[in-house]
């Protein structure tokens, strides 16, 4: 009897378990099966998981759009300058966070934490008037010049966390053999925190590259926007017809280097080396 | 200026790091001489020069960035300014923020963060806590299992997911109502089911509409029309009663962050109390509403915190999805879309500063009451 009601029981969560994991990833699906169809095929009524007649030519029409590709560009450029640019000021400020004693240090690691608090949504309106003074509308410069000076609280907690853990002795011995803060963080620490970085790095990216509000105030032309900016235009609210086999291609190829960063770092994330980080 | 927007950017990258550079260094060296003239030891006064020169970095940011802006914008928003006209802030005293209360739009974008949270928010804990205790049996591909939970996360709010949610949802064609449809039509029982959650999410819905249009016409409508036809879908992109849900949906789906949250909880539960447990003959429900929620609360209190700012700045489905769409817009909009929409096309900057302030203010408030009222329910025992 036991027996009987433990396969049940088991059946019952692996039904369930699939279940969720089709849900989940079939919007990814959708996409990528709707880029695929003809435009017919998308608006028709009636349930067509796979395309009959599958086409590509929605993907060569896009590789001969030149503001698709130039947005491609756009996002692939600027969140790899923010991202170098970010990520190293993050963990430079984490280590003084985290293996230096200094006066006021507990005060200004309050501070930055209590800044976790402030949406940076609420600090748009002036941040967008100093851009202005500046004459930096309409260029890169807004989207990534301010991630320099270490943007992102929450990234420099978790690197913090993961570099509070390393030995002091380790910092001791070196100091006694004469080196200073700036080899012992790059030759000691930064070696060190290899996985804590690679998470970082993942979240960085992502954020980055899904980033939509602050690229569509501060491009303004055509010619500047990143991807989600330009997919959003793909859109018309007030056309009777979606172009769906393009809108949907646009929306693959944007998603591709998300899945890539994805099951690159997913063995970071997912084993809990983040919670770890938070928690301790 | 270079006229190349790349060499632009990468010019002034290379300034950036110079200047903070020069900015750390000037900050340590300031840092030093304090420490010295406070007679502190030597080694203590290096440890001070190279704490604040790494630490620069952050604290000139949060100048910049951060805490000259929010002065400005407190400054601003007691203001009558428009940055197109270049005309000079003039002041006008606490008048935006008298003028918000009356605003019928700032009223709707309030009742639909509302909705968000009292709605959207507790379904996201609870299928987060779902799907984290049924990882937690054990299975084979449990791996597999969560990435796929945590596909979403990484996914997140992009427009081109969203645009994939757009078709799924579209009312006639979209997928997901061909299959309610299909389903509805092969087993009857699933078709009354759809037929109640329809109504009782429309009821719901019209009395949020209600509240932030101050009529309730639309909810008598569908109280009086009773349960809706047999053949009925959900209207997801396209009736107001239905805008929202659809950004619940959304949300619901990129729940694995919370997931994740939940799984390092449950195996943070020492084994003996579930061994005890079976002793006295517990079922697998009293296992998880007297031991695993309990000693699961604290992180239940750290979801919804951090959920609760998320919802609160709330953006791009509603630009993606509803941008332009006037008979939509008021049903669905948030507070931060309504921000973007007064600051950012009509450039009305003290206006716009006035709600920054305001969405400030509530997060800090509504975090602020989380955590006056955790004591009465979050149990710290493990910990």
């Amino acid at each position: 009897m036991r027996t009987t009601w433990h396969i049940t029981k088991r059946i019952i969560l692996y039904i369930f378990l699939t279940g969720a994991t089709v849900v989940m990833c079939f919007p990814l699906f959708w996409m990528i099966s709707s880029s695929l169809k003809t435009l017919q095929e998308t608006n028709s009524p009636g349930i067509l998981l796979v395309p009959a007649h599958p086409t590509l030519a929605a993907y060569i029409d896009i590789f001969h759009n030149a503001d698709f590709l130039r947005s491609y560009f756009n996002s692939v450029f600027y969140t790899t300058l923010a991202l170098i640019g970010t990520l190293f000021s993050i963990a430079v400020v984490a280590y003084a966070f985290s293996r230096i004693k200094w006066p006021g240090r507990n005060i200004v690691f309050f501070l930055m934490l209590s800044t976790m608090m402030i949406p940076s949504q609420a600090l748009l309106v002036p941040q967008y008037v100093f851009f202005n003074k500046l004459h930096w509308i309409g260029s890169f410069n807004p989207i990534v010049i301010p991630g320099f000076f270490a943007g992102g609280a929450a990234m420099i907690f978790l690197l913090r966390q993961a570099m509070a853990q390393i030995p002091v002795e380790l910092d001791e011995s070196a100091i006694m053999d004469g080196a200073n803060h700036l080899q012992i963080f790059w030759e000691i620490v930064l070696p060190l925190v290899k996985a804590p970085i690679a998470i970082v790095a993942t979240f960085l990216f992502v954020g980055l590259w899904n980033s939509l509000l602050a690229p569509l105030i501060y491009l303004q032309t055509v010619s500047l926007y990143t991807l989600p900016v330009y997919v959003s235009t793909l859109y018309n609210i007030n056309s009777a017809v979606q172009p769906w086999p393009t809108i949907m291609t646009a929306a693959v190829l944007t998603t591709v280097p998300l899945m890539i960063v994805f099951f690159i770092a997913q063995r970071y994330i997912l084993e809990g080396v983040v919670i770890t980080g938070l928690k301790g | 200026m270079s006229q190349n927007p790349y060499i632009d950017v990468l010019i002034n990258a290379v300034l950036t790091v110079l200047f903070i550079i020069i900015a750390s260094f000037g900050l340590g060296t300031l840092a030093r001489y304090i420490a010295k003239w406070a007679g502190a030891p030597k080694k203590q006064q290096e440890n001070t020069f190279a704490g604040y020169l790494f630490a620069a970095p952050w604290i000139v940011g949060f100048l910049i960035f951060v805490l000259i802006p929010l002065g400005y914008s407190l400054y601003w928003s007691f203001t009558d300014y428009r940055v197109t006209e270049n005309v000079p802030p003039n002041w006008v005293g606490l008048s935006n923020y008298a003028q918000l209360i009356h605003d019928s739009g700032f009223r709707a974008s309030i009742v639909n963060t509302l909705f968000l949270t009292a709605i959207g928010l507790p379904l996201m804990i609870a299928v987060a806590l779902f799907l984290a205790v049924l990882l937690n049996q054990k299975t084979r591909g449990e791996h597999v299992f969560r990435m796929a939970f945590y596909l979403p996360v990484i996914l997140g709010f992009n427009t081109a997911v969203l645009l994939s949610w757009r078709l799924m949802l579209n009312t006639g064609t979209g997928i997901i109502n061909q299959l309610i449809r299909a389903f509805s039509n092969a087993f009857p029982p699933f078709s009354y089911l759809n037929r109640a959650v329809i109504f009782i999410q429309e009821l719901i819905s019209a009395v949020f509409l209600g509240i932030s249009s101050g009529k309730f016409n639309l909810l008598n409508r569908v109280w009086a029309a009773g349960l809706p036809a047999a053949n009925r879908v959900p209207m997801w992109v396209e009736s107001p009663l239905w805008t929202k849900m659809s950004v619940v949906l959304l949300m619901v789906w990129g729940c694995g962050a919370m997931m994740l949250i939940f799984l390092a909880g449950l195996n943070n539960i020492p084994r003996e109390l579930h061994d005890a447990a079976d002793v006295d003959g517990a079922n697998s429900w009293q296992h998880f509403w007297k031991i695993s929620f309990p000693l699961l609360t604290p992180f239940v209190f750290y979801n919804l915190v951090v959920g609760l700012i998320a919802c609160l700045q709330i953006f791009e489905p509603i630009y993606v999805l509803y941008r332009d769409n006037q008979p939509l817009v008021p049903s669905v909009i948030s507070m931060v879309y309504y921000l973007w929409q007064t600051s950012f096309r009509n450039f009305e900057i003290g206006y716009g500063s006035a709600i920054s302030w305001l969405i400030l203010f509530l997060i800090l408030a509504v975090t602020a009451v989380q955590f006056l009222i955790q004591k009465r329910w979050v149990n710290y025992d493990l910990y």
